[in-house]
């Protein structure tokens, strides 16, 4: 039994009154005699402050229960008018207070002679007479009542306060339903809502994303030094260590920070066209001249040349992604707060998106030219660029929950790619010699890099499309709220 | 009878709440088959586990509400459209007035909206069954757009008018949450369309799975609320913004309402809960108050021996915490001891939380300092006349011997749901004086003394009054047992159950139709009564479902033997 209605069972009341005051004033020392007896819940304590302009009424309206229910039976024929009318006295307080003193005088008066003196004048002290008790009700749970959305709210709320049906019949209510309907009804909305509070700074996101995002940049640094600095076989563990720990750190910081997404995705199309981007152009180049003749060296000039520096500015360029995604993710959720529609969101973010966009593009630029200039390569921007980009783009869409599409090009733009190379091979069958010519085309005109750079390309250029109308939505940034809470 | 019991955060699972009845239940009517349908509320309750089950529970199909969901199925161009009109007509209702708002239009017009209410949900979950799932569609820039346009349009609600784009968004996904069981498969005819009747062992969400199991397969719904969730829903968030508290309070104000409109019978625990269906629409002719039932064995030692008690002990059995209001105890008792000197009061309880813990503190400290320790002669060693005690220890191993310790069961509380409490002391056959709080003065009847919350002098008084009157104690005491034993036990609770289930299949049309040898339908062929032959005629069979983990056990329709109208009556 006790599992019954764990839920529904009525709070604690949050009211100064349960055990506060009294229990205080008892500890204190005061005598017991001193404390209010036999008071009623309904009208224990309304504000003090509030009445007591009316001293005198108070002390005349002793026995006050009598005089107000007299009072609201009259009034009580025209709900609707009434609670204006009761507005209206409370307001005429002087007025008002004469008018009671009259009719305390007439009425009460055997039943004030009967009770014991000593009882007469504890209660005369403690028991205010309420003009007007639905008001004094409402002044206590104020707070209720201007939160209250609707009527039922109201009703919950007295009833885990401790109203109950008896109680609401002393404010002359069937029960607590209509009390609150009252009240509801009662309640002044004409202030302005409550300024919403501020947002909280996000969580201070700790400088532990940035070392992870910074760790595949260091790394291939390291592993691009080792290829340089080694020969022979220790070169190739170089190559086969380096290519493991890149993998791991770039997996490591994907987990984590603004790049971590709340699916799993499959890394497979992303290193193929890192891979691609490490060793294509030169099997393409030796591919053509009828190669390859041995494996690549890991060296720029060897007979399948490899092209580290576009992978380096790529590992390097984690962490500049890290920082861009970060920027986009604070400065959406930023606006998010700040707009009033849907419209106006997806108008304030467009820009934004763009410009974070450039932003990785221009720092990638620079990445490029900088580790083509320390490695001594020729720059290779245009395939390094289009596939950062790719990379970058398709990372937004899966952090924001959009990983179907991200997959799908990627996995295309890797497919181009190897079929580009697969076209060359099939080529050199007999009477296969058609199926190379359009690749043989491209590459006579734009060189080996035009394979990817027009792969990429197309592909970075579909997703910035998708991206700039699916980023743009308020949907794509609604994720960190409500699941932060589940997760 | 086959009946698939639907819990949220309940029965199956071991923190669950109201797990107990369930268990009662489903240990009690063992001739019945249970499915129990369960959604679990939190990662911790499913890692606690499940509590021991019983052989008629036959299947277990759990969903995990709160884990979010991507299920990644995009919807077509045509149900992409469905989706925006349903979900736009459900953003509609939620924006206008809310359901118990007075200012709402007249009776038509709130019927108009609470079918179209009931049109949208349904044209959803339709939509749910034929995709296969709408997680991801509740959570799409489509319908954010279609609740801001709700909110937007003439007529909303002047809250929900004040909803931004953050709101919509924690507002969408709440509703997604919500809604979850449209997408579960659990409305198939090997599913809830085999069970004869739909139990919801609490309303919103768990009656949510019966009201589209009434809906795909006509599965009548009984819906059983021992706390309102509609209220209980209200009092949990009350500092979210006013425009997520109205679209949502009107959201489940709209279920609430919807689920009584479909139930078949509904059954309040007690008249607290029974008001606020009324008041949320329900009809009276469906409603049946179903008192919860209590283990009443334990406390028959002590209902059988009144005179063992302490004539001046009093006794206040429960949780402390402040709602309780043990203050007003000590001043009552303190009253008491000037007319009684030699009263004594034992509080018997454990504080629940830290709250719980400083209002003890605070009462030990007040009980001190209103009664000095006493003691028999000059020799002895004092001791104090209340005693603030803990049940599970030597000398008071459980509440049945708190109870039977005293004369006189007191309960102070201001605040109260369902006092449990009083009805052991029933139970126990004690005279109690009680606070008018709650469900209590609906428990105890005529049976014992209730004056008005947070009045010493009245409540010593009353207690007074009974301590000098072991006549009349003794009188009350027997009564209270009478009662309880007649309305509180799990007998009656069962028993009742029972007779709802065939009430309600009576009324249904048969689904199922029986035919005999000639392929002609056979009248009355599937009884309410109706078993599977496995059952009894071989009972090993049974034994080999009951031991192997797989639930699935698809029973034959046709073939069921009828039991003998005798033994159906006898239960």
């Amino acid at each position: 039994m006790s599992g019954l209605g764990e839920l529904d069972r009525p709070e604690t009341p949050r009211s100064p009154g349960a055990w506060d005051e009294r229990s205080r004033r008892s500890l204190t020392g005061r005598p017991l005699a001193d404390r209010p007896s036999a008071v009623d819940a309904g009208a224990r304590e309304p504000s003090a402050g509030e009445r007591e302009p009316g001293r005198g009424e108070r002390e005349t309206g002793a026995v006050g229960r009598p005089v107000d229910a007299r009072e609201r039976e009259a009034s009580a024929v025209g709900r609707p008018v009434d609670a204006g009318e009761r507005e209206a006295s409370a307001v005429g307080r002087p007025v008002d207070a004469g008018e009671r003193e009259a009719s305390a005088w007439a009425s009460p008066g055997g039943r004030q002679a009967s009770a014991p003196p000593g009882d007469r004048q504890a209660s005369a002290r403690t028991r205010r007479g309420a003009v007007d008790p639905v008001k004094a009700l409402m002044h206590r749970h104020r707070d209720l009542c201007e939160r209250a959305v609707d009527p039922l709210e109201i009703a919950a709320g007295l009833e885990a306060h401790g109203v109950t049906d008896r109680t609401a019949a002393r404010f002359r209510h069937r029960d607590v339903f209509s009390l609150a309907e009252e009240m509801y009804a009662r309640v002044s909305r004409d202030t302005e809502p409550a300024p919403r509070p501020a947002e909280p700074s996000p969580p201070g996101a700790g400088a532990t994303w940035v070392v992870y995002a910074l760790l595949p940049g260091v790394l291939c640094a390291a592993a691009v030094a080792g290829l340089r600095l080694t020969e022979g076989r220790p070169r190739l563990i170089t190559a086969a260590v380096g290519a493991l720990a890149l993998a791991l750190a770039l997996r490591a910081a994907l987990r984590r920070g603004p790049l971590s997404a709340p699916v799993r995705t499959s890394g497979t199309w992303t290193c193929w066209l890192i891979g691609y981007a490490l060793l294509g152009d030169g099997l393409l180049r030796t591919a053509l001249a009828g190669g390859p003749d041995a494996l690549p060296d890991g060296t720029a000039d060897g007979a399948w040349p490899v092209t580290a520096a576009p992978v380096l500015a790529l590992a390097l360029s984690c962490a500049p992604a890290a920082g861009c995604a970060h920027l986009f993710a604070v400065r959406a959720r930023r606006r998010l707060t700040a707009s009033r529609g849907l419209a106006d969101f997806s108008a304030s973010v467009r820009p934004l998106l763009l410009g974070a966009f450039a932003l990785y593009t221009g720092v990638l630029i620079a990445l490029l030219t900088i580790t083509g200039a320390v490695l001594d390569e020729p720059a290779a921007h245009p395939q390094a660029l289009t596939l950062g980009a790719l990379l970058l783009l398709a990372r937004l869409l899966t952090v924001h929950g959009h990983a179907h599409a991200a997959t799908l090009v990627l996995t295309v733009t890797a497919a181009a790619e190897g079929a580009a190379l697969a076209t060359l091979f099939a080529g050199r069958l007999p009477g296969c010699g058609f199926l190379a010519v359009p690749v043989e085309t491209l590459v006579a005109v734009c060189g080996p890099a035009g394979v990817p750079a027009v792969a990429c390309g197309i592909g970075a250029l579909t997703l910035l499309v998708h991206a700039s109308r699916r980023l743009t939505r308020a949907s794509a940034h609604a994720g960190t709220p409500s699941s932060e809470g589940l997760r | 009878m086959r009946i698939g019991l639907l819990t949220e955060g309940g029965y199956p699972y071991v923190s669950g709440e109201a797990g107990l009845w369930c268990d009662r239940l489903v240990r009690g009517l063992a001739r019945h088959e249970f499915d129990v349908y369960a959604l679990s509320r939190c990662e911790q309750q499913e890692t606690d586990g499940w509590v021991p089950l019983p052989p008629q529970v036959s299947r277990v199909r759990t969903a995990s509400p709160w884990e979010p969901e991507d299920d990644g199925i995009v919807l077509g161009r045509r149900a992409r459209r469905r989706f925006a009109e349903y979900y736009g007509e459900l953003a509609t209702a939620l924006c206008t007035a809310a359901p118990g708002d007075p200012a709402g239009a007249s009776q038509e017009a709130s019927a108009l909206e609470a079918d179209r209410f009931a049109n949208a949900l349904y044209g959803l979950a339709e939509l749910a069954r034929d995709e296969g799932g709408l997680s991801a569609a509740l959570r799409s820039d489509t319908a954010v757009r279609a609740l801001e346009r709700a909110c937007r349009a003439p007529g909303a609600h002047r809250s929900a008018r004040q909803a931004r784009v953050p709101e919509l968004l924690t507002v969408a996904a709440r509703l997604e949450r919500a809604l979850r069981p449209l997408s579960l498969d659990w409305y198939e005819d090997d599913a809830l369309g085999a069970v004869d009747l739909c139990h919801a062992a609490s309303g919103g969400p768990a009656a949510l799975p019966g009201l589209l199991a009434r809906h795909f397969c006509d599965v009548p719904l009984l819906v059983t609320e021992y706390g309102v969730r509609l209220r209980a829903h209200y009092l949990t968030e009350p500092d979210a913004p006013p425009s997520i508290r109205s679209l949502l309070a009107a959201f489940h104000g709209r279920l609430a309402a919807e689920t009584y409109r479909r139930a078949a019978v509904i059954t309040p625990g007690n008249t607290h809960a029974r008001r606020w269906q009324e008041r949320c629409g329900a009809d009276r002719a469906k409603l049946r108050t179903v008192h919860p039932g209590m283990d009443a064995a334990p406390f028959a030692e002590a209902g059988e021996s009144p005179e063992c008690a302490d004539p001046r002990t009093l006794v206040w059995v429960g949780r402390i915490e402040p709602a309780k209001d043990l203050v007003s105890l000590l001043h009552a008792f303190a009253e008491i001891r000037r007319a009684e000197p030699g009263a004594r009061l034992r509080i018997v309880g454990t504080p629940s939380g830290p709250e719980g813990a400083a209002y003890l503190a605070h009462c030990r400290g007040l009980a001190a300092q209103l009664f000095p320790d006493e003691a028999d002669g000059p020799h002895d060693v004092g001791r104090n006349p209340v005693s603030f005690e803990e049940t599970g220890g030597p000398e008071l191993p459980s509440r049945a011997d708190a109870y039977a310790s005293a004369a006189l069961v007191v309960l102070s509380s201001v605040v109260e749901g369902f006092p449990a409490g009083l009805v052991e002391a029933m139970f126990c056959g004690r005279a109690t004086v009680s606070t008018d709080v709650g469900a209590v003065v609906e428990a105890i009847g005529g049976t014992g003394l209730v004056v008005p919350p947070r009045n010493p002098r009245a409540l010593a008084e009353a207690c007074v009054a009974l301590l000098r009157d072991p006549e009349r104690r003794e009188r009350l005491g027997a009564a209270a047992r009478a009662r309880a034993l007649e309305l509180f036990t799990v007998e009656q609770n069962i028993t009742a159950f029972h007779g709802i289930y065939l009430e309600i299949l009576s009324r249904t049309p048969a689904r199922r139709v029986v035919l005999d040898d000639m392929g002609e339908p056979l009248p009355f062929g599937a009884p309410a009564e109706a078993h599977v032959p496995g059952r009894w005629a071989d009972p090993a069979a049974r034994i080999a479902v009951r031991g192997g983990p797989g639930w699935a056990t698809d029973t034959p329709v046709a073939a069921t033997t009828p039991v003998s109208a005798t033994e159906g009556a006898s239960r």
